[in-house]
């Protein structure tokens, strides 16, 4: 049974199209990366499918349910940790956690032992006892993601989870997020950050302007979008290096004007090659060099560029 | 349990603290022991029915209405609260429909008006107790009172709720239209002897019909115009609910 299965999913308001003919399959066990620019329809289709708004048109199944006509059926057994932040401002922390599960029905006594887990798990001990209004944005946004995990679910939606928290905490959340797939949790994740994608995600979804634009693993993307890798060449002692340049070839070049040249091509050897052959020929040493495969940030505005019919088609 | 009620625990977690009981008992306890005694010399005998009631007796039990409609405030609290920190559109997302949502609010502020009365009842019960004619007649009237005046009035309070987005504009909104209520009203003197306009606004005013029910359990008065109050509190209640109702399933998100 299939976590997701949106078909032709479109939401309209007025003339403005905000998610356009989307087709979206989520497998089970996965963590499946939906990424786009801001405002492109990512928050919009997780309202889609965890059923806070009707499509305009288009069918949506979530764990097997319509959730067009049973909506209530298809949330109960999904998490949600929406964009935006959500609290009881004079709760505790511990409470607001109780709390939640108690919402989802959860007996005393799991709910109990989860709290304690839970608050070790997102480095919530020492802020158990204080309020929800008093803690920082970084830490309010830990509780709202643990929150979710006091219930009992089988896909879990996170919209942008980590805005707001620290590198470690940031780390920490992933690595547990990790972890409860490897237990059988299907994830949802939208992020701006994309190492986190990159780090987390077993299939990625590119969204522009409501439409999905590339859709598959990060490897597969690579090799699609990613061909061309990236050269840094750093040279001894500032000097203008323009006229020595033109002679590399057709490779795409750039140079800072002082000593690092960076070049972009799908054919890497013969321009590393070609490179150090012309500053072998005019004297000029080099100091460091770096290859660097193609990073998903930069596939990711390729796609991005490229549906905007911005892109030059010929790859990275 | 039912999700309507694990919404209730949830709403009435959120809204008793000590704060709000204090509040709940303090404002009305100055009405009732100051005021009250204060101006006796001003006001001595209240005619009500038959009979003539001190005015700390009468004040008391019109403190009974001001409270119910003072506490069902939560209602519009709980959901301007719930919009503005992501709460409802949490909820939304989970195991709960709009209108599970909606019926919890009602209860909620049913037992909230309950709770109230009955704080008020029992703080004001030395100061009316000479007066007062329970039996199981006028219980129920106090009863019924005290929870379609908390729907109506938690209506009006979540009518304001989906109106507004800034605080400023919601805690001026409400507390104007809650000023209104508490002093165009039948709550700290009665309508007989007030100039004819301002006595006619009176029964424009929810809070007039919700307190002569109030009174009438109390004092055991139940006549033909308190039957006629009773159906206007209770018609208000409904439509006030049925368009709080409207507005929160059409809330946009």
């Amino acid at each position: 049974m299939l976590c997701v299965e949106a078909r032709s999913l479109s939401k309209s308001y007025g003339d403005v199209v905000a998610v356009d003919s989307v087709d979206l399959v989520v497998e089970p066990g996965k963590i499946f990366g939906f990424l786009g620019p801001n405002g492109a329809g990512k928050t919009t289709t997780i309202k889609l499918l965890t059923t806070l708004i009707a499509p305009s048109s288009g069918t949506i199944k979530i764990l097997g349910t319509d959730a067009l006509k049973d909506p209530l059926g298809a949330r109960r057994r999904v998490g949600v940790v929406l964009q935006q932040p959500s609290y009881e401002p004079n709760l505790t922390v511990e409470k607001a956690l109780d709390k939640y599960g108690m919402m989802w029905n959860v007996d005393g006594g799991t709910r109990k032992r989860r709290v304690e887990e839970l608050l070790t798990a997102f480095d919530l001990k020492d802020i158990r006892k204080k309020k929800n209004d008093d803690i920082s944005i970084g830490q309010r946004r830990r509780v709202q993601v643990a929150r979710e995990f006091m219930h009992e679910m089988d896909l879990l939606f996170l919209d942008e989870p980590t805005v707001g928290l620290d590198p470690s905490a940031r780390r920490a959340l992933l690595d547990y997020i990790k972890g409860r797939v490897r237990g059988g949790l299907t994830i949802f994740f939208t992020t701006h950050i994309l190492e986190e994608a990159e780090y987390l995600c077993d299939e990625i979804a590119i969204i522009n302007r409501g439409r999905i634009v590339a859709i598959d693993t990060p490897d597969e993307l690579r090799k699609k979008f990613g061909r061309k890798k990236t050269i840094k060449v750093h040279v001894e002692g500032v000097r203008d290096l323009s006229g020595v340049l033109r002679d590399v070839g057709p490779h795409d070049v750039s140079y800072d004007g002082g000593t690092v040249i960076t070049l972009h091509s799908a054919d890497s050897e013969r321009a590393l090659v070609r490179i150090l052959q012309v500053l072998s020929s005019n004297n000029i040493e080099v100091e460091d060099l770096s290859v660097v495969p193609t990073s998903l940030e930069e596939i990711f505005l390729k796609v991005v560029r490229d549906s905007e019919g911005q892109g030059d088609a010929s790859g990275i | 349990m039912h999700p309507v009620f694990r919404l209730v625990n949830r709403n009435l977690t959120i809204s008793l603290n000590m704060g709000f009981v204090i509040w709940q008992v303090i404002f009305p306890v100055i009405y009732i022991f100051v005021a009250g005694f204060a101006y006796t010399a001003l006001i001595h005998n209240v005619p009500f029915g038959t009979r003539n009631l001190d005015y700390p007796a009468f004040i008391a039990s019109g403190m009974i209405g001001f409270n119910i409609m003072n506490s069902t405030l939560i209602s519009g609290i709980i959901i301007w609260n719930d919009r503005r920190h992501g709460m409802f559109e949490q909820i939304l997302v989970g195991p709960f429909t709009r209108a599970q949502y909606i019926l919890s609010n009602v209860y909620t502020i049913g037992i909230i008006g309950l709770f109230s009365a009955g704080l008020i009842t029992a703080i004001g019960y030395p100061l009316f107790f000479k007066s007062v004619e329970f039996n199981v007649l006028t219980v129920p009237l106090v009863v019924f009172a005290a929870i379609t005046g908390a729907i109506l009035f938690g209506s009006i309070a979540s009518i304001i709720s989906t109106r507004l987005k800034s605080s400023e504009g919601f805690n001026v909104v409400i507390n104007t239209v809650f000023l209104f209520f508490a002093f165009v009203s039948t709550a700290f003197y009665p309508a007989q002897g007030a100039p004819p306009v301002l006595a006619t606004a009176f029964y424009f005013n929810p809070l007039t019909y919700l307190v002569d029910v109030v009174r009438a359990g109390i004092f055991g008065n139940f006549t033909a115009t308190v039957g006629y109050e009773m159906l206007v509190l209770l018609a208000g209640a409904l439509v006030l609910f049925g368009i709080a109702t409207k507005l929160l399933s059409r809330l946009e998100i």
